[in-house]
């Protein structure tokens, strides 16, 4: 899986949105539709331990990424599908298509950890992985062990990725750009929060989801090269040695599911991002016909 | 832009005082989550950076007006 990527793809998508689109596109659609995925499916990954008992998924990834269990809530047909319904309920171009957005990366991203995920559900249920590192939820090793093996292997290089195509796209971040872009495609909602809170904490509110990936990524990566204190192959060490090598960290079992093979996972995640974009684009002007919010400042 | 209020509760940062803000709550919450990993999750992230950058300025404000 991937961590603080989630965080930054954010801002990455609303940065790079096509012409026409910039201003138009819900933050919040974006931000709704990239966390929903592991809002679903998240809880039982790690499970809860209650008087020493875990209550949790038995096979982590299988729950996860897999069917049966919960991997279509990793799927871009999931992600069409509840946005299909959002657009029947609201009639807002702007909510609809930045949610799709947000669920295609967040789907997208996942297939670099060694069990992917079913980007053709439900025509087969094949895992697309690119196995780039290793997934590393597991039922005795919980959040700690996941943490430590993402920021040593190539999942930290994937979240300064993130990282640096946000900090590319700086102004994402700026004041006037919450002011010009942000605020105008969900007026309302920024409204509501208005009510309540200054125009700083709002701003702070708009930057919290990159805050808190920096964050976590510092945090994380800290904790696991210096302060944990694990034991590997049964000699103690100081910190989770890293290893940047594909699907790595060594020091630990890559979990799988039958998957299609990796080489050409990169290349079809790329074209389906390229072909959503496309859809997108084609149905944004009749979606705008049918929004009645478009339809009143047009008018 | 959004808040009516006129009052120093909504006053803008200065750059400086952003970066202060910014910074302060970064740190905290970088060691607190190092040393309570359960703090760092969506939740508490965001209310963390919301309460430095909303409360911290009004905070000083008021004690450099009493001063």
């Amino acid at each position: 899986m991937s961590w603080a990527a989630h965080q930054f793809e954010v801002y990455a998508v609303q940065a790079h949105l096509p012409k026409k689109m910039r201003g138009k596109v819900s933050f919040w659609g974006i931000w709704l539709g990239d966390f929903t995925p592991d809002f679903l499916s998240k809880f039982w990954v790690y499970g809860i331990t209650i008087n020493g008992r875990r209550y949790g998924a038995s096979i982590p990834e299988q729950w996860h990424r897999g069917w049966p269990g919960m991997g279509f809530t990793h799927t871009l047909f999931a992600g069409a599908l509840i946005a299909i319904g959002l657009w029947l309920w609201k009639r807002n171009r702007a909510l609809t298509v930045g949610y799709l957005l947000g669920y295609a990366a967040h789907a997208l991203t996942d297939v670099n950890d060694s069990v992917g995920t079913m980007l053709l559900f439900p025509f087969t249920t094949l895992n697309w992985s690119a196995r780039t590192w290793a997934y590393a939820a597991t039922t005795d090793g919980g959040k700690y062990l996941d943490g430590a093996a993402y920021y040593s292997s190539l999942g930290l290089v994937m979240d300064l990725f993130w990282l640096f195509v946000v900090l590319g796209s700086w102004r994402v971040l700026s004041r006037e750009h919450w002011r010009t872009s942000i605020v105008p495609a969900d007026p309302h909602v920024w409204s509501w929060f208005a009510r309540f809170m200054p125009e700083r904490a709002l701003l702070a509110l708009y930057r919290a989801t990159f805050f808190y990936g920096v964050c976590r990524m510092v945090a994380w990566s800290t904790w696991a090269h210096i302060f944990a204190r694990p034991e590997i192959e049964g000699i103690p060490r100081q910190g989770y040695p890293f290893d940047l090598s594909w699907t790595g960290p060594w020091w630990l079992e890559a979990r799988s599911l039958p998957h299609v093979n990796p080489l050409i996972v990169i290349p079809a995640a790329l074209v389906m991002l390229a072909a959503l974009y496309w859809v997108i684009s084609r149905l944004w002007e009749p979606m705008g016909k049918r929004d009645p919010r478009v339809v009143a400042v047009e008018a | 832009m959004l808040d009516g209020s006129g009052s120093d509760r909504g006053r803008q940062l200065t750059r400086r005082e952003e970066i202060t803000w910014y910074g302060l709550a970064a740190v905290t919450y970088v060691v607190a989550g190092i040393l309570e990993k359960g703090l760092l999750n969506w939740i508490v992230g965001p209310i963390w950076l919301i309460a430095f950058v909303w409360f911290g300025p009004l905070i000083t404000d008021r004690l450099r007006r009493r001063r």
